[in-house]
Parts: C-alpha cells; structure tokens; sequence
C-alpha cells in the first residue's frame, strides 16, 4: 500500500473519531439557539423600514461609502506608482533599479500581509480614534494589495507594441505612457472596482474598533435583539454593492465600446 | 545600379552573419544601398530576411560583420531618440496600442524628439496635432483621428502605422513584410502608398514580400536571399523569371522537411 493512501485512511480514521467526540444533544446549539434562529428569519418578513430607522441606515451606509472611497482612493495613490516601480516597467537594465524593484515588493508584501483591522488597531492606539485612523487602516494593506496587482497588470500587456514604441525612439517612461498604461488600463480599472466593493465590507466592519457607519448600528441592532433593523441594514450593506457592481460595469463598457 | 550619389550611403553592410544556435540565419551578407533607392528582400521563408531587416534596425545585432548607416557605425549609435531618426520599422503584425486614439498612435511617432513633460501633457492635450492630421491625411484616414485605434480594420491600422512612421520622420524605413496580413488588394494599395510616401519624400525603403508582382512594380533592386546566403544583388528589371524560381525552388533548401524551429522568415 502506498504511503497516500495510508494517509488517506489515517486522516478518514481520525475525522470519524472526532465525530464521536461531540455531545450531539448538549454541545453544538447551545439551548435556545434554534428559538433565536426562528425568530431571526421571522424578521426577515417585518423588516424595520420607519422613516427614523431609514434615515439611521441611510446616514450610516454614506458614513461606510465615505471611508471605503477616502481608503481605496489613497491607496491607488500609493499603490499605482510602487506598482509601476514593482512591475520593472521603468527598465530593469541597471543593478540599483532591480534592487529598487526588489525592495518595492517587499514593502508592497509588508502592506498586505496585515489584516486592515489589525492596521486599525495599531493606528487607533498610535493616533487615537478619529477618521484618519481608519482611513489609513484600510488604505495601508488595499496599497499593497492593489501595487502588486497593478505590476502583474502592467508586465501581463502584449509585447509587439512597446517593441514599435521603442523602435520609434520612446523611452521606458514614453513606452509606459503610450504602451503599458493605456492597454493595462482596462484590467486595473476593473480590479481596483473590485476593490471598491471589498473596502465597502472594511469599512463596514471597522466598527469592532470604535468606528461609526453601518457596522456600528449593525452591532447596536444586535445587540438589542432588534433582527428587524439588523435585516434592514444588511440589505443597505448589499445594495451598496450592487450599486458599485453596476457603476463599474458601467464605467467598463465605456472603455471597451 | 544606384544613382549617382556622392553622399554617404543610406545602408552599407559588410560581411554580415548571424548565428542561432546551431543555424545560420545569415552569412557574409554584402551590400550598400544609396539615398532614396527603393530595395526589397526576397526569398523563402526561413531564408533570413526578417534576421536582415532586424538588424538592419538595430533590434538584434550581428554575430560578425558591420553595419553602417548614413556613414556611421549601427553598433555605436544609442537606441531611442538617435536611432530613431535614423531607421524606422513597420511589421507585418500590427503594433498599435488598441486602447489608444488613432492620434495618439500618430504622434507616439514623436516620442524620440519629445522630452518627457511633452510626452506626458500631449496625452491630455495633443501636441503637434496639425502634423499628425497631414499625415492622416496622406494615408487617408482624416476622418478617423479620434476613433479608438482598436475599432479600426487591419488595413486602416497597417495605415496608421505608416502615419506614425511620417511623423517619425527616419531616414531609411525598413518594412518586414508588411502587406502579409492583408488581402491582395489592400496589399497592393498598401505598398503602392509606401512606395510612393518613400518616393515623394526621397526616403530609402527596404522591404521584404512575397508578392513579385509588387516587388517589380515598386522596387528598383532585388535582394534575393536563399538559406541565409546572398542569391543576388540586381535592379529589378534583369532579374530574370528562371532566377526567381531558382529563389524559391524548395529543392536543396536547409531543412524544409524537417524544420520546425522558429521561422527566422
């Protein structure tokens, strides 16, 4: 028998153990939890649409659009031009670029590799609770996120072009003007719209640090047992979305057409 | 066979070879072509005639040999901005950057006399557009100077791709076969308004096809490549019909059952 296959038992073997390790009657839900389950779904059928609640929602939702839009905006200021330093789009010819490359993708890696609420934590403890903090906290790992993305975009463009630029006299900066940005365009533009859509969930979250917006009044809610008012905000929550979905498929039939 | 010509000429190549691995794409290749003297290479396929026209342009360099233009050593003339005035390319494939308007295309063209603010604030704000627009106008394509380059047939770019050329402005334009794409008649328009752009402007043209018709109707000199080898060297009106099929006779060609490597064209 070979070593997979054993593995394959062992690993079967330990996961119907396990099984037998649960309390099926007392352990997995814990009493009651399948009264709240019912009257959860029951809200969904008398969602709390008076004006007052309306207003709350509304308010919060342009609050979460506000900081997913100051965030993301940020971080394609800082994500295009590590991005376009990180691709090797300005040559790669000279020892000193290519370390300059190198050193960009780790610094881009650095941004990433930490979760924006745990940026939020940091920068609350460092500057204090205030917008600035969870402006940057979303902006800080999206520029890392959207710099790398940004240089697999601008290398992925085809050849044949930048090779007539340069045949004509451009530079590696005149190539990147009329060869890599104008044809990458449409890619970045769509991922950052994406993006877009994931800062919108950030920032609704970043109320587990203090922040206001729709997160905010989704754990007042919660916290009130109030599953009408929850339901309402999650669909406020999924209509921002929906409206970013259909602005950026707008914005990219214009450019293909 | 040239004019009398007393200046430097245009292209002067000496000995030239290069080697792909174990194949001579090109071997002690000879010739001096003057100002304003309209030459096309002919041969099979896989008889180096892009291996010339490439290095003719500077984009590869030979193994041994030298190359001359305008008097001075391709080796030590810097890419971009220098060499860009002395030679410029047109392809078969079409190297057009879609997204962009078929202005912006045009006057990519300028890119190797613009600095880089110029470079940069033309994207917003054409610079040079009136230039552009005559050599819009000379291919044909006025109407279409702000439709996206993309929307346009392979013919149309092929022509905006001879508009950059003009407002590149180069001294020699080295064309690897650039009607190949097209259908014959579009192919014979093509080349006639090449040629004729050339003519006009006394520019040297250098151009491979496969088209005889065209090449005896355009070109005063034939260069007829065969296995990386010089065939002959004529002006095109003693080349005889027994010569071309001698050119192309598949018999004794290098490897034409059995290649399958890259096509050196």
């Amino acid at each position: 028998m070979d070593s997979r296959r054993l593995l394959t038992i062992l690993l079967a073997g330990a996961l119907a153990w396990s099984l037998f390790s649960v309390d099926w009657d007392r352990d997995l839900v814990h009493p009651g939890g399948f009264g709240s389950l019912a009257d959860i779904l029951a809200a969904l059928f008398s969602l709390d649409l008076s004006p007052s609640f309306l207003k709350v929602a509304l308010s919060a939702s342009w609050t979460t659009v506000a900081y997913a839009t100051a965030g993301l905006t940020l971080a394609c200021a800082i994500g295009l031009p590590l991005g376009i330093v990180a691709s090797g789009s300005l040559g790669r010819g000279i020892p000193a670029r290519l370390a300059g490359m190198a050193a960009v993708r780790l610094m881009l890696a650095l941004l990433r590799s930490v979760h924006e609420l745990v940026w939020a934590w940091l920068l609350i403890v460092a500057i204090g609770l205030s917008p600035m903090a969870a402006v940057l906290a979303l902006a800080i790992p999206y520029a890392g996120i959207l710099g790398r993305i940004y240089a697999e975009v601008l290398n992925d463009v085809p050849e044949a072009p930048l090779r007539a630029l340069r045949a004509s006299g451009a530079s590696e900066v005149g190539v990147l003007l009329y060869g890599r940005l104008p044809m990458a365009l449409p890619d970045m533009l769509s991922y950052t719209f994406y993006r877009f859509e994931c800062a919108i969930r950030s920032a609704a979250i970043f109320s587990f640090v203090g922040v206001r917006g729709l997160g905010y009044e989704l754990q007042i809610s919660l916290d009130d047992l109030l599953f009408e008012q929850v339901w309402t905000l999650l669909f406020f929550l999924v209509a921002l979305v929906v409206l970013v979905d259909l602005w950026s498929s707008s914005v990219r039939r214009s450019l293909t057409s | 066979m040239a004019s009398s010509n007393d200046s430097a000429p245009a292209i002067r190549a000496s000995e030239v070879g290069k080697v792909y691995g174990r194949k001579e794409a090109l071997s002690r290749v000879s010739f001096t072509i003057h100002e304003g003297e309209t030459v096309a290479v002919v041969g099979p396929s896989g008889a180096g005639k892009t291996t010339l026209l490439h290095l003719l342009a500077g984009i590869i360099r030979p193994d041994s040999g030298d190359i001359n233009l305008g008097g001075r050593a391709l080796a030590g003339l810097t890419p971009g901005g220098e060499l860009s005035r002395l030679v410029g390319v047109i392809h078969q494939q079409l190297d057009l950057v879609p997204q962009l308007s078929v202005l912006q295309n045009v006057l990519a063209g300028r890119l190797g006399r613009w600095g880089l603010a110029r470079s940069a604030l033309s994207l917003a704000w054409p610079h040079e557009r009136e230039t552009a627009e005559k050599a819009l106008d000379r291919v044909g394509l006025a109407d279409k100077l702000y439709e996206r380059t993309s929307r346009l047939s392979g013919g149309e770019q092929q022509r905006v791709a001879i508009a950059r050329l003009l407002l590149q402005d180069p001294q020699v334009i080295l064309a690897d076969e650039p009607v190949a794409a097209l259908d014959p008649a579009r192919a014979a328009d093509l080349m006639g308004l090449l040629a004729e752009i050339a003519g006009h402007s006394g520019k040297t043209l250098v151009s491979s096809l496969h088209s005889i018709d065209l090449v005896r109707k355009h070109f005063s000199r034939l260069i007829g490549l065969r296995n990386g080898g010089q065939l002959f060297d004529l002006p095109s009106a003693d080349v005889t019909g027994d010569m071309m099929d001698r050119l192309y006779d598949l018999r004794g060609i290098e490897g034409v059952e059995t290649f399958q490597g890259r096509d050196y064209g």
